[in-house]
């Protein structure tokens, strides 16, 4: 089973997602794809790992390559975020990469061996800026990142302060 | 009409070309001429940059196409979601956007929203 929940900044999409879980006790994964860079990011990453330990989620790092997270077979996982796996992804060496489609294939294989994967991504195109060449094509990534996704996933979910929208299933 | 909307890069086109087998207009490059006789028009939200730089009425074009081509299909961004911008002429072209917008939106039968490429009747049933 794949849900996609999207939706725009602090909108209670992890909230959403984490509620899924509930009825899961054991071999519950929590992916975080976020690097910690700075004091700041040290400082969120300890506070979030503890909020989860107290729901019963094992976090597991894993900021590129998805599909080698280090959950076992028949899991289930909670996948966020999107945003800053294709940040890592695309922006690792000195060219921008051209990762969509390496992403998506990433997923597809990690979900194969998952009982459920959940995956928190952004909305990020709706602002009408024109933005430099880099931002762009990161835009137009995760566009297609999320539309492949949703077109696979079981459920699609958008959460507007907090109030969960199904697009899908 | 009917009206296709939704953030940059959430499968609009890719909507349209699986359910409209008509012709697509460009609307960032097309002749402004042919837009009273398109019969789907994509990229509104560009055509209404060209009119700007053409010191039209975007809003009375507008009008102007809902009245002279009421079966035409028009794709938009939406545009709105983000910090006001910094440069004049970005954020008259927001805000007219989102009036044109208003003025098809309440012209058209039908609205659709695109979101990860997932089409929701926003106005009327899905076509």
């Amino acid at each position: 089973m794949m849900i996609l929940v999207t939706g725009g900044s602090k909108c209670g999409k992890s909230h959403y997602a984490e509620s899924l879980f509930e009825q899961y006790t054991d071999s519950k994964y929590y992916i975080a794809t976020m690097q910690p860079y700075g004091e700041e990011a040290h400082a969120a990453i300890f506070r979030h790992r503890k909020m989860r330990a107290e729901k019963h989620f094992q976090t597991v790092e894993q900021y590129t390559d998805i599909d080698r997270a280090d959950v076992p077979e028949g899991g289930a996982a909670l996948l966020e975020c999107m945003g800053n796996l294709l940040a890592n992804e695309m922006f690792c060496g000195d060219a921008i990469q051209d990762c969509a489609d390496k992403i998506t294939a990433d997923i597809l294989c990690l979900h194969k061996r998952l009982q459920l994967l959940v995956i928190v991504t952004n909305q990020v195109g709706s602002d009408g800026f024109r933005y430099e060449k880099g931002t762009s094509a990161y835009i137009a990534a995760l566009g297609k990142i999320n539309q492949a996704l949703a077109a696979y996933a079981d459920s699609v979910v958008e959460c507007v302060y907090g109030i969960p929208l199904v697009l899908k299933g | 009409m009917i009206l296709i909307t939704g953030g940059a890069f959430q499968g609009k086109t890719a909507y349209t070309e699986a359910h409209f087998h008509y012709e697509i207009t460009d609307g960032a490059s097309c002749d402004l001429a042919t837009i009273r006789h398109a019969q789907i028009l994509n990229r509104y939200h560009e055509t209404v940059r060209r009119l700007m730089a053409e010191n039209m009425d975007a809003e009375a074009f507008t009008r102007n196409i809902c009245a002279e081509n009421p079966n035409c299909i028009v794709l938009i961004d939406e545009v709105g979601s983000g910090i006001v911008p910094m440069e004049k002429q970005e954020r008259i072209w927001r805000e007219s956007v989102g009036r044109c917008g208003c003025i098809l939106a309440q012209h058209a039968h039908t609205v659709i929203r695109c979101i990860c490429g997932i089409p929701v009747a926003i106005k009327g049933d899905l076509p």
